[in-house]
């Protein structure tokens, strides 16, 4: 997506498309449908080993990333995947490691997740869907050392082979988060599915849940910065995720229309399909804008990413979801069959489109932070 | 003698800026002033042959001056700029090595600012069907006709001129391109065109009544005045996209002033809370802010890509059709958070900054230098390769062409 990759950058994204290409082409997405992870963990380990799961990892863990900005490097990865509507735990993965990585412990997790052994997921969303720190009703409180955990969590990427939950969570103090493993006592797993053709998503409960000490990620009471930082990392891996999603199903759809003739013209030739064509160019440009100088904002450090966040989500949320669908007008009927790969497109595009929160959503969040701003 | 190299110019050229010229913050010297401070310094037009005025090296000199300016934060921009970076190098192709002789050292200089005489009143989109009409008469030519939408000419010296010279061949091999002199110019009558929202605009109409021009005024061969044409909007591409001989410096947008509407998205929302309707139009303004994030954002990305040549071809439409489309769309929601208090004012004298004003002229924006139905077939003809639309004036003589003629 970024015109300027650097060498190592570029071999890096050109191993990581012919790996998809060759382990994961679209025959075995579909037939992935009926598995019930929707990926295979030793084909996520050999992932690992291309470096898939290393950026967010400190090098003291055995990680490191490639460019030495993390974000700029998981983007690319995000995009291939879009690419190819590849399977796997790549967004909670990352998420989560960094989380762990920002506060500075849990280097065994971490190993364990660079290796591809140890998946984690994040839960973070409740009944009502908003990804949002000030709706988190999952309270914790202290009890001696220990930490107990009660409450709900439901939109969770990968939450059935997940083998540890980073848990956001209310204390009297402010927003908390716990990494916690899945078999402990009192956790309560739902796996539930998705209207993607891989990626399952379900929900988990804790009852009064017995958390170690060593659990806490951060510090207790004052988890809203890494909150902000986990969502902008999920969006910026969503919204590169959709900008491959939409250039891939844009390029075959055009590829299509020039060789689909009615009335003894390419149905490309019309102008009613090349005009649509180029609003779609030119929002699919401003999407990888937005996107690189998020990722850009992410690994500055920089104060205005959340509101960055907002409004990568907010445009290629609304964008990218555009081009597949209109991607699907202009191949016409055979686009919304099952035998056609578009759905498998518009799929993985929806789906990216509601977590995390909608385009709408980020839009409320944008005046609410702009009236803030001229208050 | 061996070509000094850049890190020796970017040298000589930031103690001479330094010494020179005035810094960004300081009220703007009058455009032609700077520009021969900058010319008499050994600094304009740079990539320029040394024989018409310029500075005999390359264009990455150009990009290291303006560079070492911009670091500096002196001014170094100036209106001189666009007939430079867009005529000059037109010229510096296709006139006669005389011409050049004469005339480039001057518009360097900013002595004499140069013009495009391009579109005209029947024309439309369809640049090609000049109907301005150039007649041989002895050893030079007679004008008649009329142009329009002629950007900054009322403040120019000097214009070159598309005109029609052979009506029996396709319509793209009948023009030639001349010179002509805008000032005193018997037979030439010029005025600003006034805008819909009543204040002049900064372009013009002129119409040519019988005049005379000499040979030596043409630029290029007869008949080759559409190759001239299109160089000079390569050169326009190049001077919008911030590359080439048009390049001056890193440009930073500010989110408003790339709109230009009345008010900033901050102050918006604060008026749509006070006016009680932020709930039906908090959308369309988080909208109107998205835009002013996301367009420097995709003109900064495709400039970068521009320069390092990753991308190549007339990227400038998208951002173009962008730019265009979200102004309107700004102005647009900016009509609607204002209500009556955008469009009605008290006292009894006309006024101009207003929504309702701004709005009456915003849809011009989406017509002027090529309107977005031309950028969308550029964008989808040369940037997507897909098929060119029917042309049925090809290979036909243009006297027989369907057109506007009266």
């Amino acid at each position: 997506m970024h015109p300027e990759l650097t060498e190592e950058q570029t071999y890096f994204r050109d191993t990581s498309r012919r790996y998809l290409e060759k382990e994961t082409p679209l025959t075995v997405v579909r037939a992935l449908y009926d598995s019930p992870d929707g990926f295979d963990r030793g084909w996520w380990r050999k992932v690992a080993e291309l470096g898939w799961t290393s950026m967010f990892v400190p090098e003291a863990n055995g990680g490191g990333s490639i460019s030495g900005r993390p974000v700029a490097d998981a983007v690319i990865v995000a995009e291939e995947m879009g690419r190819m509507v590849a399977p796997g735990p790549f967004l909670p993965v990352s998420v989560v490691a960094d989380a762990l990585a920002q506060s500075g412990g849990h280097g065994e997790i971490l190993r364990g997740l660079l290796s591809g052994e140890v998946i984690a997921a994040w839960a973070f969303a409740e009944a009502d869907g908003n990804w949002d720190g000030s709706k988190v009703a999952t309270t914790v409180s202290r009890d001696g050392s220990d930490y107990l955990l009660s409450g709900d969590k439901r939109f969770i990427e990968a939450v059935a082979v997940a083998d540890y939950l980073l848990v956001t969570a209310q204390a009297d103090e402010g927003l908390t988060q716990l990494i916690v493993r899945t078999d402990a006592p009192g956790v309560t797993i739902r796996p539930g599915r998705s209207v993607d053709m891989t990626r399952r998503v379900g929900a988990v409960s804790f009852d009064n849940v017995r958390v170690p000490t060593g659990a806490l990620v951060g510090a207790y009471g004052a988890a809203n910065e890494a909150v902000t930082r986990q969502r902008a990392i999920a969006i910026a891996l969503q919204c590169a995720e959709l900008i491959g999603i939409a250039d891939r199903t844009f390029e075959f759809t055009l590829a299509y229309g020039a060789n689909r003739y009615a009335f003894g013209r390419a149905i490309v030739s019309y102008q009613a399909i090349k005009h649509r064509a180029a609003d779609l160019l030119v929002t699919l440009e401003g999407s990888k804008a937005v996107t690189d100088e998020l990722a850009r904002l992410i690994d500055a450090g920089d104060p205005g990413t959340d509101r960055m966040a907002s409004v990568a989500k907010a445009y290629v949320g609304q964008a990218c979801l555009t081009v597949v669908d209109e991607c699907v007008q202009i191949t016409g009927g055979i686009g919304v069959t099952w035998e056609h790969d578009l759905h498998l497109y518009n799929r993985r595009a929806a789906l990216d489109h509601v977590l995390f929160g909608t385009p709408q959503e980020h839009k409320k969040r944008i005046v609410e932070s702009l009236q803030q701003e001229a208050a | 003698m061996s070509m000094e190299s850049i890190e020796d110019f970017t040298k000589r050229a930031s103690n001479w800026i330094a010494a020179n010229l005035p810094p960004v913050d300081d009220p703007p010297m009058p455009d032609r002033e700077l520009q021969a401070l900058i010319f008499d310094g050994g600094f304009a037009g740079l990539a320029f042959p040394a024989e018409y005025g310029g500075g005999g090296l390359t264009l990455e000199h150009h990009k290291a001056f303006f560079d070492a300016a911009d670091r500096l934060r002196r001014q170094v921009r100036n209106s001189c700029r666009i007939s430079i970076s867009t005529i000059g190098p037109t010229l510096l192709e296709h006139a006669s090595h005389e011409f050049k002789q004469k005339f480039l050292p001057g518009l360097l200089r900013g002595d004499q600012v140069w013009v495009q005489l391009l579109s005209e009143p029947q024309g439309g989109s369809d640049m090609a069907g000049a109907v301005t009409k150039l007649s041989r008469q002895g050893n030079g030519y007679v004008l008649n006709g009329a142009k329009m939408w002629s950007t900054g000419a009322h403040a120019a010296d000097w214009a070159i001129c598309l005109a029609r010279s052979n009506w029996d061949v396709p319509k793209h091999d009948g023009l030639s391109m001349i010179a002509l002199p805008l000032k005193d110019t018997p037979g030439l009558t010029l005025h600003q065109t006034r805008k819909a929202n009543g204040e002049l605009g900064d372009f013009c109409e002129e119409f040519f009544d019988d005049v005379q021009l000499p040979g030596e005024y043409l630029i290029g061969d007869e008949g080759e005045g559409w190759t001239v044409a299109r160089t000079l909007l390569l050169h326009e591409r190049y001077f919008h996209g911030n590359v080439q001989y048009g390049y001056a410096g890193a440009r930073e947008w500010s989110s408003s002033a790339f709109y230009g509407v009345v008010h900033t998205p901050q102050e918006l929302v604060a008026i749509a809370e006070r006016r009680g309707v932020i709930d039906q139009l908090g959308a369309t303004l988080a909208d109107t802010y998205i835009d002013t994030v996301v367009g420097p954002l995709t003109e900064r990305r495709i400039n970068a890509a521009l320069r390092s040549g990753s991308y190549e071809g007339p990227w400038g439409s998208v951002l173009k059709l962008q730019w265009s489309v979200g102004n309107h769309d700004a102005v647009r929601a900016e009509l609607a958070v204002m209500g009556a208090e955008g469009a009605v004012w008290d006292g009894t004298e006309v006024e101009i900054k207003n929504i309702g004003t701004t709005w009456i002229f915003s849809r011009a924006r989406r017509i002027a230098g090529g309107s977005s139905e031309m950028q969308r077939n550029t964008i989808s003809e040369r940037l997507l390769n897909l098929p060119r639309d029917p042309t049925p004036d090809k290979g036909k003589p243009f006297k027989e062409v369907k057109s506007n003629r009266e």
